[in-house]
């Protein structure tokens, strides 16, 4: 018997043994797709994650410093003539103010909702405004990427030049889909000059970092009654250069605010921070997510792999006495055991197809369900390490009547009941 | 000499309180082309006798030469070469595979022979012609009377040609009319020159058979040659 004759036979068989052929599928289908839709819906939430501090931008440090007696002004001047010090080690440095009162935002007929504090007028957050006090290096810092026009200049910044770049949201509200660049628009009467505006960040929840208008922090004095600037960002060279500036700000401002014996200043109080740790927290705790739900696919695996074994044992009794008749009329046992083989790869193949496609589909829908992903789709070392496992124990316990049965004496095999 | 067993016996839980000899030291020799009827109660050992004869089982101790060949010393394949080749096995609850249909049992003796696709339709169908069973080629065992799947596992037995027929009580499960209709196609087989054993409780059965050999207790205990009407 070739083994193409061994092909046909297994395929009549399972046809012919179909409610067992399916149930036999069914263990593997609901193993692989359970599998994959469980550790596809993890992975994703954890690329979710991960994806939110890559668009915010790695290596960037927050530094605050507070004085209590200073006006403030010292201090801040200080500590950005120590940030651009720090040279090499950093791409860039903008403080990191917002204009706090009541701003009106125009573009001929259009107004902006901004937060009219005096009127009481509340408007929805998502849909707020936020007046930014930059530098010429606020979308380096904060991983905004220009979509058309140019950032602010040095030069605008010092001179105090009455001009802006406008986050995406902003430039929608005002504009629509045309272009910017060169018009004019007033905050408070005041005329700014658009210069550049920038491509969505589109970070989910988060509509303000798109709602943004960036001017030169020259003009914190005029529009901010408190005029000193407490923030900065500073953007670093690399996640080693973090590291090093992070040292030196701290060593810097520790020196401005000695602490007491209490472990706190009294003069002021500072603070020096990255999201380089918190990526570094999501990443570990997505590690600790994968082992734990590899765990539970582990396990959904191996009930599903005793579904299998299961309904292949039940039918032992069935099959021996078949081996007998095939035996007692000239199989050799070579010929049953491929026979039984090739049924089992089949049957486990088609099951654990099935579930790759259903597992995939139920990818997309959870996706689309639980974390608004469109594109969700199960990584390729899951799928098949799941279709692997249910194959192999499919094969492994499909064999096994035939391995057993094929071995006894045919009088043996044909006496099962 | 086709057949030739000498001292054979088959004992199952040897040694043991619970020890049954199935065989008992049974010796026998059969020819080319003899028709013998091995009869004997429940329990004598007839049907062990045939499972050992027709290679499904080996014999604890003896000697078994088939056609001069040492079976006992013969490989799992060869046995099985042995079985699809040389004997064509009849049993008592016919032993058709369910999920197959009438040509398709027929035809698998043929497919572990080798036999090309084209070939093996048309010996199986000739088979089932044969047992008057062409029309039911296409029906599976549940769809068909007792009779008829004998008929059909008849047509299995006979469609690789074996020299050597061997049925194990092939009329028990039947009705006397179907019954006879099953031991005439035997006869028909004996007068091709096919050496056929049959095994029965049934005296009458027996006593249409050329010669006769009596077991009981797994021992020979008569064998016999005698005139039958309808040769």
């Amino acid at each position: 018997m070739n083994i193409w004759q061994a092909f046909k036979m297994a395929f009549k068989s399972i046809s012919m043994k179909k409610t067992r052929s399916f149930l036999t599928m069914l263990g593997i289908i609901i193993g692989v797709a359970s599998v994959v839709i469980m550790v596809s819906v993890v992975q994703g939430q954890n690329k979710k994650n991960l994806e939110f501090y890559e668009k915010m931008g790695d290596n960037k440090i927050n530094v605050q410093a507070f004085s209590y007696y200073d006006s403030g002004d010292s201090i801040s001047q200080g500590l950005y003539d120590y940030c651009l010090s720090l040279g090499s080690l950093v791409l860039g440095i903008t403080p990191d103010a917002e204009v706090g009162s009541t701003v009106m935002v125009q573009y001929g007929a259009k107004t902006l909702p901004v937060n009219d504090w005096d009127s009481g007028v509340n408007i929805p957050w998502e849909d707020q405004m936020h007046i930014k006090l930059g530098s010429d290096q606020y979308g380096v810092c904060n991983n905004y990427k220009l979509a058309g026009g140019r950032e602010m200049t040095y030069l605008d910044v010092s001179n105090g030049n009455p001009v802006c770049v406008l986050g995406s949201g902003a430039k929608e509200a005002l504009f629509g889909f045309t272009d910017p660049v060169g018009e004019t628009i007033t905050l408070n009467g005041d005329p700014f000059l658009v210069v550049g505006w920038y491509q969505p960040m589109d970070i989910e929840y988060w509509p303000e970092m798109d709602n943004l208008i960036v001017i030169p922090y020259t003009f914190n004095r005029t529009l901010n009654q408190n005029s000193s600037i407490n923030s900065y960002v500073v953007k670093a060279r690399d996640a080693q250069s973090t590291v090093e500036a992070m040292t030196r700000l701290d060593a810097y401002l520790s020196g401005l605010f000695p602490p007491n014996e209490f472990g706190y200043s009294d003069v002021g109080s500072f603070g020096v921070s990255s999201d380089n740790n918190y990526a570094q927290q999501v990443e570990s705790q997505s590690m600790m997510q994968s082992l734990v739900l590899g765990a539970i696919a582990g396990i959904s695996l191996l009930v599903g792999g005793i579904g299998i074994m299961n309904i292949m044992l039940v039918t032992v009794t069935e099959r021996t006495r078949e081996i007998g008749i095939r035996k007692a009329i000239g199989a050799e046992r070579k010929s049953i055991i491929t026979q039984f083989l090739i049924e089992a790869a089949v049957i486990c193949s088609i099951g654990g197809i099935i579930g790759i496609a259903i597992g995939s589909v139920g990818t997309l829908i959870a996706g689309k369900l639980l974390l608004g992903m469109t594109d969700m789709l199960p990584s390729a070392f899951i799928t098949i390490g799941a279709f692997l496992f249910s194959v192999v124990l499919g094969i492994i316990f499909g064999m096994y009547p035939a391995i057993k049965a094929s071995g006894l004496q045919p009088v043996e095999a044909l006496r099962a009941e | 000499m086709l057949i030739d067993i000498r001292d054979l016996y088959k004992i199952y839980n040897e040694g043991k309180e619970s020890e049954v000899r199935a065989l008992d030291g049974v010796t026998l020799q059969i020819d080319r082309g003899e028709f013998v009827a091995i009869v004997g109660q429940s329990g004598s050992g007839k049907s062990t006798l045939m499972n050992v004869l027709g290679c499904l089982d080996i014999p604890t101790y003896g000697e078994y030469y088939l056609n001069g060949t040492d079976v006992t010393s013969l490989s799992d394949k060869q046995l099985a070469h042995i079985r699809n080749k040389e004997i064509g096995f009849i049993f008592q609850g016919y032993n058709l595979i369910q999920e197959l249909d009438a040509l398709e049992n027929v035809t698998l003796p043929l497919i572990y022979q080798g036999v090309s696709v084209f070939e093996r339709e048309d010996i199986a169908m000739a088979a089932l012609e044969r047992v008057g069973m062409a029309e039911r080629a296409h029906h599976r065992p549940s769809e068909m009377s007792g009779g008829q799947q004998q008929r059909v596992a008849i047509a299995r037995a006979i469609a690789t040609r074996p020299p050597i027929i061997m049925a194990d009580e092939p009329t028990g499960a039947l009705d006397s009319k179907t019954g006879r209709h099953v031991l005439e196609i035997l006869r028909e087989l004996y007068r091709e020159g096919t050496t056929i054993l049959l095994i029965t409780h049934d005296d009458g059965i027996a006593a249409t058979a050329r010669r006769e050999v009596r077991l009981s207790d797994g021992k020979i205990i008569s064998d016999q040659t005698q005139e039958v009407d309808w040769e």
